[in-house]
């Protein structure tokens, strides 16, 4: 018996280390299902999408996210897809608000749930670039709802021009800011360019 | 050594093997409580840009969108609304149902001011209240509502000033250096992180008190780093606070505001005195006296008083549209309007246009008699800052100032206007520091 509650100890230690990678284990409410072809996507339905999304946090390489406003796993050590923490990435949470597809060849509608695991093939620099059947550039200075600026590192949507002529950006912007409606200048900013998505219908 | 008996290495095996079971079990159990959310509260908001000062004869488009819990179908919220609008600033508001609309680039809900409340010499003040009929939340915007409605102007007689297409690369050398410190953790440094791929970010805010002291948002140490008479201190906060704002106050506290929108207010030795969340969800900029430009209402909002902070209900009912007694309006491309009251009276106003994009009004303030204004020219690869000094005539002074810099900020929080000059904050690979641009004395 003394064996037993000894080795129990040791075992209960040893489960511990498997524990700690337990600790970035959000994934493992996410799924893989299929997503849905839509016909329709609007820009409000995409700030519908975008604006649930916040305050569920930032995961480099990340695509799945609840809606309990509460990032699961915070200040996660920052460019490590392997902590598996809840939320997408920059790039993303364009992707999925902008329901593309997997394949950049195609430039349909696919409506991706928020705990759909899926960020997508594209970069914020692949992004800047308009790469991908989907995207395209655009010029800042016309950018409006659900358009984006996008340098190599990062990309942002807008929410909503401001007054003072910033934008409300909706953005997935770090692990320690998580992903939510930030005020930015993106804009004006030479680093970044207008990117656009093809095909909303309203 | 006394030989292990098989009953011992059998308990030995056994409980390991149920250790091991029992932890991954409690593991997962404690794992698995990020589920996904089914009873959330439904989710609203509402985006408007307001006309805060218009034209005379101008046709005034009230727009809103309303954003709600994503439907199933994934179509937009199934909504509806009212704007509450009255002619001058004062008396009963009238309810004007709004319409809606096909595209939502702008705003799918609008309402078309009538011409009686559009045409008032006063302007008009307003609030809309929109609604998810599918769940039945509502929101208010500007989120003060009756209390604390949004205003709009006319311009009366306004001065234009005709920028014409900006002129890229001549920019103006600063007068002086007010501050500067390279990278690193110790005393004498400025913090840096980030890395190439997610980008850097270094001190994010700086103020410049009325005597010349420069206070450096020493964001990645968590820190205030102050230039202050030919000496330097540094006043510790006990946190990071990456792409945060600060101002300093006349008592010598100063106030943080973070990315998650919670204002701090440090004494001056660096302990927290209190904390509070903003009343909207979005800030734009911080400025003295805890006043906030907060999103979606567009409007300033105080989060203090002598007594302490103020309630997010409190900072709703004080909110206001003007500044420093200025009312900003940056308009389509390439339009700026601005108006200086005298109470509730226009004083002053400009109409300035540019050939060049303009974005952001990183500073509004008076300089004596006139006003300085710095504002963004910007092309899809090019970007510098534009000051003016506006006068009775037009533009009594005109600089351009280089823009890029090594790491990101906080959004409004790279001019200080003080001591009868302007102050930008700007980093290199090198480190950060604080330039000083003198500006013409204002007649």
């Amino acid at each position: 018996m003394r064996a037993f509650v000894a080795m129990l100890g040791i075992g209960l230690t040893l489960s511990a280390v498997s524990g700690a990678q337990a600790y970035h284990r959000f994934w493992a409410n996410c799924n893989y299902e299929a997503p849905t072809f839509m016909t329709t996507m609007t820009r409000d339905a995409g700030q519908d999408y975008a604006n649930a999304a916040r305050y569920e946090g930032y995961q480099w390489g990340g695509g799945c996210w609840n809606y309990d406003d509460v990032d699961s796993y915070p200040n996660d050590p920052p460019q490590e897809t392997g902590t598996h923490g809840e939320g997408g990435d920059c790039s993303g949470l364009t992707f999925k608000t902008w329901r593309e597809s997997t394949d950049n060849w195609r430039d349909g509608r696919y409506y991706w749930r928020a705990l759909r695991n899926v960020h997508g093939p594209y970069t914020a620099a692949d992004f800047r670039t308009g790469y991908g059947a989907p995207n395209h550039t655009v010029a800042k200075a016309t950018a409006g709802v659900m358009d984006a600026f996008a340098s190599s590192t990062h990309i942002g949507m807008v929410f909503v021009r401001s007054l003072y002529g910033g934008d409300q950006i909706v953005e997935a912007k770090c692990e320690t800011c998580g992903t939510n409606i930030f005020y930015r200048t993106y804009r004006s900013d030479s680093a970044y360019g207008g990117v656009g998505r093809w095909g909303w219908t309203g | 050594m006394r030989r292990p008996r098989f009953r011992s290495l059998a308990g030995g095996a056994a409980g390991i093997a149920a250790g091991v079971i029992g932890g991954v079990v409690l593991t997962s159990a404690s794992t698995a409580g990020p589920t996904p959310a089914a009873a959330a509260p439904p989710l609203i908001d509402a985006t408007h840009v307001p006309p805060v000062l218009t034209l005379r004869g101008e046709p005034i488009r009230l727009r809103y969108g309303l954003v709600c819990t994503p439907r199933d179908d994934s179509l937009p919220c199934d909504g509806s609304g009212t704007a509450y609008l009255r002619a001058g600033q004062t008396g009963a508001f009238r309810p004007y149902p709004l319409e809606r609309g096909d595209e939502s680039k702008e705003g799918r809900y609008f309402l078309d001011v009538p011409a009686a409340v559009a045409e008032s010499p006063d302007g008009f003040s307003y609030y809309a209240v929109l609604r998810d009929d599918a769940s039945g939340a509502t929101v208010s915007i500007p989120s003060g509502g009756a209390d604390a409605p949004q205003v709009s102007r006319p311009l009366d007689s306004p001065v234009t000033v005709e920028l014409g297409r900006h002129s890229f690369g001549e920019t103006r050398a600063p007068s002086g250096r007010a501050a500067d410190a390279p990278w690193g953790s110790g005393a004498e440094n400025v913090g840096l992180a980030g890395s190439r791929e997610l980008g850097f970010t270094g001190p994010s805010s700086f103020d410049v008190e009325p005597d010349g002291t420069v206070d450096l948002l020493d964001s990645v140490n968590g820190r205030i780093l102050r230039w202050s008479h030919g000496r330097r201190e540094e006043v510790p906060m006990g946190r990071p606070a990456e792409l945060a704002d600060v101002a300093a106050e006349p008592d010598g506290s100063f106030d943080v505001l973070d990315a998650h929108d919670t204002l701090r207010r440090y004494r001056a030795d660096g302990s927290e005195q209190w904390a509070q969340k903003l009343a909207d969800r979005t800030w734009a900029k911080l400025d003295r006296g805890a006043d906030v430009l907060q999103e979606p209402s567009e409007q300033w909002m105080p989060l203090a008083e002598t007594a302490g902070p103020l309630t997010r209900a409190e900072q709703r009912r004080a909110a206001h549209t003007e500044q420093h007694a200025l009312l900003v309006d940056r308009v389509g491309d390439g339009e700026l309007r601005i108006a200086r009251l005298r109470g509730k009276a226009p004083l002053r106003s400009w109409r300035i246009t540019s050939g060049t994009a303009l974005g952001e009004v990183q500073l509004a303030e008076p300089h004596g008699n006139d006003v300085v204004v710095v504002t963004h020219a910007y092309t899809d690869d090019r970007d510098e800052f534009v000051v003016l000094v506006l006068g009775d005539r037009g533009v009594a002074q005109r600089f351009s100032v280089a823009s890029n810099s090594w790491t990101e900020t906080a959004p409004l929080a790279r001019f200080r206007l003080a001591r009868g000059a302007l102050y930008r904050l700007r980093t290199t690979p090198a480190g950060a520091f604080v330039d000083r641009f003198d500006l013409e004395v204002p007649q």
